[in-house]
Protein backbone atom coordinates (compact mmCIF):
# COMPACT_ATOMS: atom_id res chain seq x y z
CA UNK A 1 0.00 0.00 0.00
CA UNK A 2 1.23 3.52 -1.08
CA UNK A 3 2.47 5.59 2.27
CA UNK A 4 0.45 8.16 3.24
CA UNK A 5 0.31 11.63 1.79
CA UNK A 6 -0.45 15.53 3.20
CA UNK A 7 -4.09 14.87 1.78
CA UNK A 8 -5.91 13.70 4.89
CA UNK A 9 -9.29 12.42 2.44
CA UNK A 10 -6.21 10.33 0.75
CA UNK A 11 -4.74 9.19 4.14
CA UNK A 12 -8.23 8.39 5.23
CA UNK A 13 -9.19 6.11 2.55
CA UNK A 14 -6.14 4.33 3.29
CA UNK A 15 -6.38 3.94 7.15
CA UNK A 16 -10.18 2.66 6.67
CA UNK A 17 -8.85 0.12 3.43
CA UNK A 18 -6.51 -1.45 5.83
CA UNK A 19 -9.18 -1.78 8.75
CA UNK A 20 -11.48 -3.15 6.62
CA UNK A 21 -8.60 -5.74 5.16
CA UNK A 22 -7.26 -6.57 8.77
CA UNK A 23 -10.72 -7.15 9.93
CA UNK A 24 -11.25 -9.50 6.74
CA UNK A 25 -10.36 -13.04 8.09
CA UNK A 26 -9.09 -14.39 4.89
CA UNK A 27 -7.53 -10.28 3.40
CA UNK A 28 -5.95 -10.12 7.07
CA UNK A 29 -3.69 -12.72 6.00
CA UNK A 30 -2.41 -11.16 2.86
CA UNK A 31 -0.94 -8.09 1.91
CA UNK A 32 -1.85 -6.86 -1.23
CA UNK A 33 -1.26 -3.67 -3.32
CA UNK A 34 -4.08 -0.91 -3.23
CA UNK A 35 -6.09 -2.66 -6.41
CA UNK A 36 -7.55 -6.74 -6.04
CA UNK A 37 -7.87 -7.97 -9.02
CA UNK A 38 -9.09 -11.32 -7.03
CA UNK A 39 -9.68 -13.22 -4.15
CA UNK A 40 -9.63 -16.61 -4.85
CA UNK A 41 -10.53 -18.99 -1.74
CA UNK A 42 -10.61 -22.63 -3.11
CA UNK A 43 -13.31 -23.32 -0.08
CA UNK A 44 -15.61 -21.47 -2.61
CA UNK A 45 -14.37 -23.39 -5.89
CA UNK A 46 -11.78 -23.59 -8.31
CA UNK A 47 -11.87 -19.71 -9.06
CA UNK A 48 -11.34 -19.93 -12.51
CA UNK A 49 -8.28 -22.01 -12.15
CA UNK A 50 -8.24 -24.56 -14.77
CA UNK A 51 -6.02 -27.28 -17.16
CA UNK A 52 -3.79 -25.47 -19.19
CA UNK A 53 -3.59 -26.35 -22.64
CA UNK A 54 -1.58 -26.06 -25.86
CA UNK A 55 -2.58 -24.84 -28.62
CA UNK A 56 -4.50 -26.73 -31.19
CA UNK A 57 -6.91 -26.59 -34.54
CA UNK A 58 -9.92 -28.35 -32.76
CA UNK A 59 -7.77 -31.84 -32.91
CA UNK A 60 -6.14 -33.01 -29.52
CA UNK A 61 -3.46 -34.47 -32.10
CA UNK A 62 -2.19 -31.27 -32.57
CA UNK A 63 -1.28 -30.51 -28.93
CA UNK A 64 2.69 -30.59 -28.77
CA UNK A 65 3.76 -33.19 -26.77
CA UNK A 66 4.73 -31.06 -23.45
CA UNK A 67 1.40 -29.11 -23.43
CA UNK A 68 -0.83 -32.05 -23.23
CA UNK A 69 -2.36 -34.05 -20.13
CA UNK A 70 -1.42 -31.42 -17.78
CA UNK A 71 -3.98 -32.30 -15.62
CA UNK A 72 -7.54 -31.07 -14.36
CA UNK A 73 -6.49 -29.16 -11.16
CA UNK A 74 -8.84 -30.77 -8.31
CA UNK A 75 -10.72 -29.30 -5.02
CA UNK A 76 -9.02 -31.48 -1.94
CA UNK A 77 -10.25 -32.12 1.37
CA UNK A 78 -6.46 -33.25 1.43
CA UNK A 79 -7.18 -36.56 3.23
CA UNK A 80 -4.49 -38.94 4.02
CA UNK A 81 -4.89 -42.60 4.37
CA UNK A 82 -3.86 -42.38 8.22
CA UNK A 83 -5.31 -39.40 9.79
CA UNK A 84 -8.12 -38.16 7.37
CA UNK A 85 -9.00 -35.41 5.90
CA UNK A 86 -6.40 -32.82 6.93
CA UNK A 87 -8.44 -29.49 5.62
CA UNK A 88 -7.57 -25.88 4.26
CA UNK A 89 -6.80 -23.25 6.76
CA UNK A 90 -10.11 -22.21 7.69
CA UNK A 91 -12.20 -24.36 5.67
CA UNK A 92 -12.17 -27.61 4.00
CA UNK A 93 -10.49 -27.71 0.68
CA UNK A 94 -7.97 -26.60 -1.37
CA UNK A 95 -6.63 -26.21 -5.15
CA UNK A 96 -4.74 -29.34 -6.00
CA UNK A 97 -2.33 -29.94 -8.66
CA UNK A 98 -1.49 -33.66 -9.12
CA UNK A 99 0.96 -35.15 -11.52
CA UNK A 100 1.04 -38.90 -13.15
CA UNK A 101 3.19 -41.09 -11.27
CA UNK A 102 5.80 -40.81 -13.96
CA UNK A 103 9.02 -38.96 -14.29
CA UNK A 104 9.33 -35.68 -15.90
CA UNK A 105 5.17 -35.30 -15.39
CA UNK A 106 3.66 -31.91 -14.75
CA UNK A 107 0.49 -30.68 -13.83
CA UNK A 108 -0.30 -27.39 -14.74
CA UNK A 109 -3.29 -25.10 -13.83
CA UNK A 110 -3.94 -21.34 -15.72
CA UNK A 111 -5.91 -18.11 -14.78
CA UNK A 112 -6.48 -15.89 -17.26
CA UNK A 113 -6.77 -12.22 -17.11
CA UNK A 114 -5.92 -9.08 -18.96
CA UNK A 115 -4.00 -5.77 -17.85
CA UNK A 116 -5.93 -2.54 -17.83
CA UNK A 117 -2.31 -0.86 -16.96
CA UNK A 118 1.20 -1.89 -17.08
CA UNK A 119 2.95 -1.85 -13.77
CA UNK A 120 3.58 -3.84 -10.63
CA UNK A 121 1.25 -6.97 -9.81
CA UNK A 122 1.39 -9.10 -6.89
CA UNK A 123 0.48 -12.91 -6.57
CA UNK A 124 0.45 -14.30 -3.34
CA UNK A 125 -0.70 -17.64 -1.90
CA UNK A 126 -1.05 -20.35 0.82
CA UNK A 127 0.72 -23.08 -0.69
CA UNK A 128 1.88 -27.03 0.75
CA UNK A 129 3.20 -29.91 -1.09
CA UNK A 130 4.34 -33.35 -0.84
CA UNK A 131 4.53 -36.41 -2.44
CA UNK A 132 2.37 -39.38 -2.46
CA UNK A 133 2.40 -42.18 0.35
CA UNK A 134 4.34 -45.43 -0.74
CA UNK A 135 3.88 -47.96 0.80
CA UNK A 136 6.74 -50.83 0.98
CA UNK A 137 9.41 -47.82 0.30
CA UNK A 138 12.22 -48.78 -1.38
CA UNK A 139 15.01 -48.83 0.59
CA UNK A 140 18.03 -49.24 -1.69
CA UNK A 141 20.17 -46.00 -2.34
CA UNK A 142 17.66 -43.52 -0.44
CA UNK A 143 18.37 -42.08 3.21
CA UNK A 144 16.57 -43.72 5.37
CA UNK A 145 13.52 -43.21 7.53
CA UNK A 146 15.47 -42.23 10.98
CA UNK A 147 12.03 -41.53 12.80
CA UNK A 148 12.55 -37.93 11.14
CA UNK A 149 13.82 -37.60 7.68
CA UNK A 150 11.53 -39.66 5.66
CA UNK A 151 12.51 -40.72 2.15
CA UNK A 152 9.73 -38.80 0.47
CA UNK A 153 11.14 -36.01 1.11
CA UNK A 154 13.65 -36.85 -1.73
CA UNK A 155 10.72 -37.84 -4.20
CA UNK A 156 9.31 -34.63 -4.50
CA UNK A 157 10.80 -33.25 -7.84
CA UNK A 158 9.82 -28.99 -7.79
CA UNK A 159 7.13 -26.89 -8.19
CA UNK A 160 7.07 -23.30 -10.47
CA UNK A 161 5.04 -20.13 -10.64
CA UNK A 162 4.61 -18.04 -13.67
CA UNK A 163 3.11 -15.82 -15.68
CA UNK A 164 2.39 -15.07 -19.71
CA UNK A 165 2.38 -11.30 -20.34
CA UNK A 166 1.17 -10.20 -23.87
CA UNK A 167 1.78 -6.60 -24.96
CA UNK A 168 0.42 -7.05 -28.53
CA UNK A 169 1.27 -7.13 -31.68
CA UNK A 170 3.50 -4.42 -31.46
CA UNK A 171 4.47 -5.28 -28.03
CA UNK A 172 6.46 -8.13 -25.80
CA UNK A 173 5.37 -10.98 -25.12
CA UNK A 174 7.49 -13.10 -22.00
CA UNK A 175 6.85 -15.24 -19.12
CA UNK A 176 8.44 -14.77 -15.85
CA UNK A 177 8.76 -18.34 -14.21
CA UNK A 178 10.34 -18.70 -10.67
CA UNK A 179 11.12 -22.76 -9.56
CA UNK A 180 11.62 -23.78 -5.95
CA UNK A 181 13.72 -27.08 -6.89
CA UNK A 182 13.21 -29.42 -4.58
CA UNK A 183 15.63 -32.05 -5.64
CA UNK A 184 17.43 -33.02 -8.90
CA UNK A 185 17.03 -35.29 -10.90
CA UNK A 186 19.15 -37.51 -8.96
CA UNK A 187 16.53 -37.18 -6.08
CA UNK A 188 19.66 -35.42 -4.20
CA UNK A 189 17.61 -32.19 -2.12
CA UNK A 190 18.91 -29.06 -3.40
CA UNK A 191 15.98 -26.82 -1.88
CA UNK A 192 16.59 -23.76 -3.85
CA UNK A 193 14.55 -20.90 -5.78
CA UNK A 194 15.81 -20.66 -9.42
CA UNK A 195 14.92 -18.21 -12.27
CA UNK A 196 14.88 -19.50 -16.08
CA UNK A 197 17.34 -17.74 -18.52
CA UNK A 198 15.35 -19.02 -22.15
CA UNK A 199 11.97 -18.33 -23.18
CA UNK A 200 9.23 -21.29 -22.92
CA UNK A 201 8.77 -22.71 -26.80
CA UNK A 202 5.74 -22.52 -28.16
CA UNK A 203 3.16 -24.08 -30.07
CA UNK A 204 4.36 -21.35 -32.77
CA UNK A 205 7.89 -22.07 -32.28
CA UNK A 206 7.89 -25.89 -32.49
CA UNK A 207 5.56 -25.74 -35.91
CA UNK A 208 8.17 -23.35 -37.51
CA UNK A 209 10.99 -24.93 -36.63
CA UNK A 210 12.62 -22.24 -34.24
CA UNK A 211 12.37 -24.55 -30.83
CA UNK A 212 12.28 -28.11 -30.55
CA UNK A 213 9.99 -29.89 -28.41
CA UNK A 214 11.25 -29.40 -24.99
CA UNK A 215 12.51 -31.75 -21.87
CA UNK A 216 11.12 -29.17 -19.57
CA UNK A 217 8.40 -27.02 -20.29
CA UNK A 218 9.25 -23.84 -19.90
CA UNK A 219 12.95 -23.56 -21.06
CA UNK A 220 14.27 -24.57 -24.65
CA UNK A 221 17.11 -26.68 -22.58
CA UNK A 222 15.90 -28.23 -19.54
CA UNK A 223 19.45 -26.60 -18.05
CA UNK A 224 18.16 -22.64 -18.62
CA UNK A 225 17.97 -21.75 -14.58
CA UNK A 226 20.02 -20.02 -12.93
CA UNK A 227 20.04 -19.45 -8.81
CA UNK A 228 17.78 -16.86 -7.89
CA UNK A 229 20.44 -15.12 -5.18
CA UNK A 230 20.43 -16.10 -1.29
CA UNK A 231 16.92 -18.23 -2.50
CA UNK A 232 18.15 -21.50 -0.85
CA UNK A 233 15.79 -22.23 1.43
CA UNK A 234 14.44 -25.43 2.94
CA UNK A 235 10.78 -25.33 3.41
CA UNK A 236 8.59 -26.97 6.19
CA UNK A 237 8.24 -30.87 4.79
CA UNK A 238 7.29 -31.90 8.94
CA UNK A 239 8.84 -35.46 8.64
CA UNK A 240 6.02 -37.90 7.12
CA UNK A 241 4.45 -37.37 3.67
CA UNK A 242 0.93 -36.78 5.16
CA UNK A 243 1.30 -33.92 7.23
CA UNK A 244 0.79 -30.83 5.50
CA UNK A 245 2.28 -27.21 6.62
CA UNK A 246 0.93 -23.90 5.03
CA UNK A 247 3.48 -21.44 3.78
CA UNK A 248 3.27 -18.11 2.51
CA UNK A 249 4.17 -16.68 -0.40
CA UNK A 250 4.14 -13.06 -2.27
CA UNK A 251 5.86 -12.65 -5.83
CA UNK A 252 5.78 -9.07 -7.46
CA UNK A 253 6.26 -8.96 -11.19
CA UNK A 254 6.52 -5.51 -13.06
CA UNK A 255 4.74 -5.56 -16.79
CA UNK A 256 6.07 -2.01 -16.93
CA UNK A 257 10.04 -2.91 -16.54
CA UNK A 258 9.36 -6.42 -17.96
CA UNK A 259 10.93 -8.01 -14.95
CA UNK A 260 10.60 -9.63 -11.70
CA UNK A 261 10.97 -7.67 -8.33
CA UNK A 262 10.86 -10.07 -5.23
CA UNK A 263 10.12 -12.96 -3.99
CA UNK A 264 8.80 -13.47 -0.54
CA UNK A 265 8.09 -17.30 1.48
CA UNK A 266 7.94 -16.76 4.58
CA UNK A 267 10.62 -15.00 6.13
CA UNK A 268 12.74 -14.74 2.81
CA UNK A 269 12.21 -12.17 0.37
CA UNK A 270 14.50 -12.33 -2.39
CA UNK A 271 15.48 -8.91 -4.53
CA UNK A 272 14.81 -9.95 -8.47
CA UNK A 273 15.19 -6.68 -9.95
CA UNK A 274 17.90 -7.40 -11.45
CA UNK A 275 17.76 -10.90 -13.05
CA UNK A 276 16.88 -10.84 -16.57
CA UNK A 277 13.47 -12.18 -17.75
CA UNK A 278 13.82 -13.74 -21.36
CA UNK A 279 11.70 -12.21 -24.33
CA UNK A 280 10.52 -13.57 -27.68
CA UNK A 281 11.85 -12.19 -30.46
CA UNK A 282 8.93 -12.32 -32.73
CA UNK A 283 4.87 -11.15 -31.86
CA UNK A 284 2.04 -12.83 -30.86
CA UNK A 285 -1.36 -12.09 -32.63
CA UNK A 286 -3.78 -12.30 -30.39
CA UNK A 287 -2.51 -11.21 -27.38
CA UNK A 288 -3.58 -8.60 -26.55
CA UNK A 289 -2.96 -6.97 -22.67
CA UNK A 290 -2.44 -10.55 -21.98
CA UNK A 291 -1.93 -11.35 -18.51
CA UNK A 292 -2.03 -15.03 -17.31
CA UNK A 293 -0.74 -16.69 -13.56
CA UNK A 294 -0.07 -20.11 -13.77
CA UNK A 295 0.82 -22.91 -11.33
CA UNK A 296 2.42 -26.03 -11.94
CA UNK A 297 4.50 -28.95 -9.97
CA UNK A 298 6.66 -31.64 -11.80
CA UNK A 299 7.94 -34.91 -10.63
CA UNK A 300 11.20 -36.12 -11.15
CA UNK A 301 10.65 -39.96 -10.52
CA UNK A 302 7.58 -42.23 -10.81
CA UNK A 303 5.84 -40.90 -7.67
CA UNK A 304 2.82 -38.71 -7.42
CA UNK A 305 3.49 -35.21 -6.81
CA UNK A 306 1.11 -32.72 -5.36
CA UNK A 307 0.86 -29.48 -4.74
CA UNK A 308 -2.21 -27.69 -2.69
CA UNK A 309 -3.07 -24.14 -2.95
CA UNK A 310 -5.41 -22.75 -0.11
CA UNK A 311 -6.15 -19.46 -1.26
CA UNK A 312 -4.81 -16.86 -3.76
CA UNK A 313 -5.18 -12.77 -3.66
CA UNK A 314 -3.72 -10.84 -7.09
CA UNK A 315 -3.55 -7.13 -6.63
CA UNK A 316 -2.08 -4.07 -8.58
CA UNK A 317 -1.27 -0.62 -7.76
CA UNK A 318 -3.72 1.11 -10.30
CA UNK B 1 -26.56 -22.60 -7.48
CA UNK B 2 -25.31 -25.35 -7.32
CA UNK B 3 -21.71 -25.99 -8.33
CA UNK B 4 -20.09 -27.92 -11.11
CA UNK B 5 -16.86 -28.48 -12.37
CA UNK B 6 -15.99 -30.62 -15.91
CA UNK B 7 -12.55 -32.26 -15.79
CA UNK B 8 -10.98 -33.76 -18.46
CA UNK B 9 -9.41 -36.90 -17.17
CA UNK B 10 -8.04 -38.75 -20.29
CA UNK B 11 -6.72 -35.79 -22.87
CA UNK B 12 -7.08 -38.25 -26.15
CA UNK B 13 -4.81 -40.27 -24.69
CA UNK B 14 -4.13 -44.17 -26.85
CA UNK B 15 -4.37 -46.76 -24.67
CA UNK B 16 -3.46 -50.62 -26.35
CA UNK B 17 -3.88 -52.45 -22.55
CA UNK B 18 -5.88 -52.13 -19.60
CA UNK B 19 -5.43 -48.62 -17.69
CA UNK B 20 -6.88 -46.87 -14.90
CA UNK B 21 -7.68 -43.51 -14.84
CA UNK B 22 -5.57 -40.87 -11.86
CA UNK B 23 -6.85 -40.44 -8.60
CA UNK B 24 -9.83 -37.37 -8.87
CA UNK B 25 -11.19 -36.07 -5.49
CA UNK B 26 -14.77 -35.43 -5.35
CA UNK B 27 -15.15 -34.39 -1.72
CA UNK B 28 -17.40 -31.61 -2.14
CA UNK B 29 -19.89 -33.25 -5.19
CA UNK B 30 -22.50 -35.34 -4.45
CA UNK B 31 -23.32 -36.69 -8.04
CA UNK B 32 -20.61 -37.57 -10.23
CA UNK B 33 -21.51 -38.64 -14.09
CA UNK B 34 -18.35 -40.32 -16.31
CA UNK B 35 -18.37 -39.30 -19.94
CA UNK B 36 -16.42 -41.95 -22.01
CA UNK B 37 -15.97 -41.14 -25.57
CA UNK B 38 -13.71 -42.91 -28.19
CA UNK B 39 -11.88 -40.55 -30.37
CA UNK B 40 -10.39 -43.56 -32.63
CA UNK B 41 -9.85 -47.16 -32.63
CA UNK B 42 -6.60 -48.51 -34.78
CA UNK B 43 -6.66 -51.56 -36.34
CA UNK B 44 -9.34 -53.96 -35.51
CA UNK B 45 -10.82 -51.22 -33.38
CA UNK B 46 -14.61 -52.25 -33.66
CA UNK B 47 -13.78 -55.21 -32.47
CA UNK B 48 -12.89 -54.60 -29.22
CA UNK B 49 -15.20 -53.94 -26.35
CA UNK B 50 -14.45 -51.50 -23.23
CA UNK B 51 -15.35 -52.58 -20.16
CA UNK B 52 -14.97 -49.27 -17.73
CA UNK B 53 -15.60 -49.94 -13.93
CA UNK B 54 -16.38 -46.95 -11.34
CA UNK B 55 -13.73 -47.44 -8.60
CA UNK B 56 -13.94 -45.49 -5.12
CA UNK B 57 -11.60 -45.22 -2.81
CA UNK B 58 -10.79 -43.87 1.29
CA UNK B 59 -7.56 -42.44 0.73
CA UNK B 60 -6.52 -42.00 -3.18
CA UNK B 61 -4.06 -45.18 -3.01
CA UNK B 62 -6.39 -48.36 -2.37
CA UNK B 63 -9.25 -48.84 -4.42
CA UNK B 64 -12.42 -51.28 -5.25
CA UNK B 65 -15.27 -51.48 -7.35
CA UNK B 66 -18.44 -49.50 -6.00
CA UNK B 67 -20.82 -52.13 -6.94
CA UNK B 68 -22.31 -50.44 -10.01
CA UNK B 69 -22.86 -52.09 -13.24
CA UNK B 70 -19.66 -51.47 -15.57
CA UNK B 71 -20.02 -49.49 -18.65
CA UNK B 72 -19.90 -51.60 -21.54
CA UNK B 73 -19.25 -50.15 -25.26
CA UNK B 74 -17.76 -50.60 -28.32
CA UNK B 75 -14.21 -49.17 -29.49
CA UNK B 76 -15.31 -47.84 -32.32
CA UNK B 77 -14.75 -44.42 -33.23
CA UNK B 78 -17.26 -41.41 -32.07
CA UNK B 79 -18.89 -43.70 -29.42
CA UNK B 80 -19.60 -42.47 -26.49
CA UNK B 81 -21.34 -44.05 -23.09
CA UNK B 82 -21.97 -42.62 -19.70
CA UNK B 83 -22.67 -43.45 -16.37
CA UNK B 84 -23.82 -41.79 -12.96
CA UNK B 85 -21.85 -42.10 -9.79
CA UNK B 86 -23.09 -41.12 -6.48
CA UNK B 87 -22.89 -41.99 -2.68
CA UNK B 88 -19.03 -42.68 -3.49
CA UNK B 89 -15.92 -41.57 -0.89
CA UNK B 90 -13.69 -38.72 -1.84
CA UNK B 91 -12.12 -40.55 -4.49
CA UNK B 92 -13.23 -41.63 -7.74
CA UNK B 93 -11.06 -43.27 -10.68
CA UNK B 94 -12.21 -45.42 -14.07
CA UNK B 95 -10.78 -48.81 -14.43
CA UNK B 96 -11.09 -49.57 -18.11
CA UNK B 97 -10.35 -53.24 -19.74
CA UNK B 98 -10.12 -53.32 -23.08
CA UNK B 99 -11.39 -57.00 -24.23
CA UNK B 100 -10.33 -57.96 -28.01
CA UNK B 101 -7.18 -57.29 -29.55
CA UNK B 102 -6.56 -53.56 -29.29
CA UNK B 103 -3.76 -51.63 -30.80
CA UNK B 104 -4.89 -48.64 -29.91
CA UNK B 105 -7.73 -46.84 -28.34
CA UNK B 106 -7.95 -42.84 -28.44
CA UNK B 107 -9.87 -42.04 -25.30
CA UNK B 108 -11.54 -38.42 -24.23
CA UNK B 109 -12.98 -39.27 -20.98
CA UNK B 110 -14.63 -36.71 -18.73
CA UNK B 111 -15.57 -36.43 -15.13
CA UNK B 112 -18.71 -34.10 -14.49
CA UNK B 113 -19.11 -33.16 -10.99
CA UNK B 114 -22.02 -31.68 -9.20
CA UNK B 115 -22.90 -30.49 -5.72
Amino acid sequence: MKPDTDDPSAAMTRAMTRALRASHPVLSRFNPLDRILFVNDFDEGTHGWCELSGNHDNNLDSLRRMARDLRPPQLSNLTFFDTGSHGSIDGTYALKLATRPRTNHMAQAIKRFTYVRRGPVQFEMYFTFKAETIFNQPKVGQRAWDGNYHPSAAQFGDFTLSNDVGEGEDGERYHCALRYLNTDHAGKLVQQWQYKTTVQPTTMMEKQGLASSPVDYHVCHPDDWEPVPNGRQPLCYNEIPTKTNWHYLRWVFDTEKRRNTELQVNDLTMDLRDLPVPRYGHPYWGCERLLNFCLDVRTHCDVRNFLWVDSVVVSVDW
Amino acid sequence: MRRSYTAVIEQGNVYAQDFATEPFEAGWASEARWFVRILAGEGRGEDVRIVAQTEISPDGLVWMGNGDDPIRMSAAPDTMASCLVTGFGHWLRLNVKLEGAARGVKFLIYLALKE
